[in-house]
């Protein structure tokens, strides 16, 4: 059979099997709109565990990281810090709010909001920038599987069709599977994509150079310095990287699918167990650089070097091989691309239709229309990929940039008595203004006192002075004392 | 006990974020990694180090 096939059929294989598995739990019970969304919550160790960690390896970790490797060299490597920082965040941060979410029966990011500052315009605003923000990451997953199964077919299927076959599968596999099969099909994404990047990126460097050390000896003798700050550009420096790093450590938790992933949780303690071995399992991200350097090397002068990953593995392996990647890498980006459809849905529904337009939705009728947006959201990521082409690295920092945003207002609001609605809404405002600006004219990284900061950076730290200073001169006992009482979950 | 687990939250942060400016160079390659890249490894260990131990400090005083 031709490489084409064979490697379309596997990934097909892959994609079939994992479906089924992923509507098994819809099918054994009739699930309501809570077992949908977040698995009733009931999720134990293990399956908080893959859902937390389901996002890790996304399309961009798989894709991305091995283009910007292949791209800009020695900037990469924040991707190996933000991680571990993030769950030390996450740590303190997710076992504080998944009791909330029990006790008062919060589903979403916007839900949690609300309910912190008794504010239900609050929570429609956090619920419009949420979505407006998930848009890009979901269409970096899109994105990424158009451009698997593009390569897998080895041209066969050009990018706008693979883009389409994306969105069919996607958009099914959420409507039928809800949270529950994203997490057990994160499961078997875990464990291929594992075996797929760490046997690839160990490979590719022995095969070619006989260790990982000597092919960064011959990188660092062609190009010197590309593997330190600011590598293969001119502003992505040492300063980018820690702005960027603190960006990123403190907005990892702001993406609002991970608010309903803590909701999913069974107690805080499987929480705070998880997050003390996530850190580890980020390690795994070391491996796609691994592969982008030795494509450098390799092959060089590609248009597209987020296609560097795969384009490799076709170069040394047969059809069956590439197929075995693609299949993984396509789990890769529909997982988590799902349980990013399926909040986007759910915060539409519950926070912007039902409290803007029809607040005596029950469940069911709740259920309905978010099953409905499912593919509306789909759709318009779908819309931007083709039309709004974009590096999968950019569209993963624009994303941080807005959601970080919600940090004031999320963990101290929750940590902080003081902390006012007045505040939120000035905080926020602003800094989503900032963030908007600053990226569209083309001002990120920022360029102030002699230092290139993350431009989502500097305007988390504008928020939060304006945050805090409007919060210390707004709040008084009164609602202190309401907001405490809000809080406590026991 | 709050101070301790106060300075194990705060290393990972230092250790990833401050240290920046001193650790990016290329040479030595330690471990077949760019020493940036082996910095950066390091520091995952160090956060998984730093939060057993909170882990632990907490589940005690939850039973005691």
């Amino acid at each position: 059979m031709s490489n084409e096939f064979l490697a379309l059929g596997i990934i097909f294989i892959f994609i079939f099997v994992t479906t089924i598995v992923g509507m098994l739990p819809g099918m054994k019970e009739k699930l309501n709109l809570e077992g949908w969304a977040i698995g009733g919550r009931e999720f134990g160790r293990w399956l908080s565990w893959f859902i937390l960690a389901g996002e890790i390896y996304t399309a961009f970790a798989f894709l991305g990281a091995s283009g910007w490797a292949y791209a800009r060299g020695g900037p990469t490597f924040y991707i190996l810090g933000y991680g571990a920082l993030a769950y030390v965040v996450g740590y303190y941060l997710l076992p504080k709010i998944s009791p909330i979410g029990r006790k008062f029966s919060l589903m979403t990011q916007p839900d949690l909001v609300q309910h912190i500052y008794d504010s239900k315009l609050l929570g429609i605003l956090v619920a419009i920038i949420g979505v407006l923000f998930l848009l890009p990451y979901l269409q970096l997953q899109l994105t990424g599987l158009g451009i698997i199964i593009q390569t897998c077919s080895y041209g066969l299927i050009t990018k706008v069709p693979a883009m389409l076959i994306a969105f069919t599968l996607v958009a099914i596999f959420v409507y039928l599977s809800g949270l529950k099969g994203v997490a057990s099909t994160a499961v078997i994404k875990d464990v291929v994509m594992i075996v797929a990047v760490v046997f690839f990126g160990l490979y590719l460097p022995f095969h070619f150079f006989g260790s990982v050390g000597n092919m960064f000896e011959a990188l660092e003798a062609a190009k010197p310095g590309f593997l330190a700050l600011p590598g293969g550009t001119k502003v992505l420096d040492v300063s980018w990287v820690m702005s960027t790093l603190v960006l990123t450590s403190l907005g990892f938790y702001m993406w609002p699918h991970f608010s309903a992933n803590s909701f999913s949780a069974k107690s805080p303690e499987v929480l705070r167990h998880n997050a003390v071995f996530l850190p580890l399992y980020q390690i795994c991200l070391l491996f796609p650089m691994l592969i982008g350097f030795t494509a450098l090397l390799i092959i060089p002068g590609l248009s597209n070097p987020d296609m560097s990953f795969m384009l490799m593995v076709q170069k040394v392996f047969p059809g069956w091989a590439l197929g075995l990647v693609g299949g993984a890498g396509a789990l890769a980006c529909m997982i988590p691309a799902s349980d990013l459809i399926l909040n986007t849905s759910m915060i539409f529904t519950r926070n912007i239709y039902c409290r803007g337009f029809n607040p005596n939705a029950d469940h069911t009728h709740q259920k309905f229309v978010a099953r409905i947006i499912v593919f509306i959201v789909t759709a318009t990521a779908l819309c931007l990929a083709i039309f709004a082409p974009n590096l999968l690295v950019n569209l993963l920092l624009i994303g941080y940039s807005g959601v970080t945003q919600f940090f004031p207002m999320i963990v101290l609001g929750l940590f902080w008595k003081r902390a006012t609605k007045i505040a939120s809404f000035c905080g926020l405002i602003v800094g989503e203004t900032l963030v908007v600006y600053l990226t569209f004219s083309k001002l990120d990284p920022l360029a102030i006192f002699g230092l290139h900061l993350n431009a989502g950076f500097a305007a988390l730290m504008v928020n939060l002075i304006i945050f805090v200073v409007i919060s210390i001169l707004t709040s008084n006992n009164d609602n202190i004392v309401a907001k405490e009482k809000r809080l406590s979950a026991s | 006990m709050k101070a301790l687990k106060f300075v194990l939250t705060l290393i990972p942060f230092v250790w990833t974020i401050a240290a920046i400016p001193f650790v990016n160079t290329v040479k030595p390659i330690v471990l077949g990694l760019p020493f940036l890249a082996f910095w950066l490894v390091a520091g995952i260990f160090v956060a998984f180090v730093c939060l057993s131990i909170v882990y632990k400090i907490d589940t005690k005083n939850s039973n005691g």
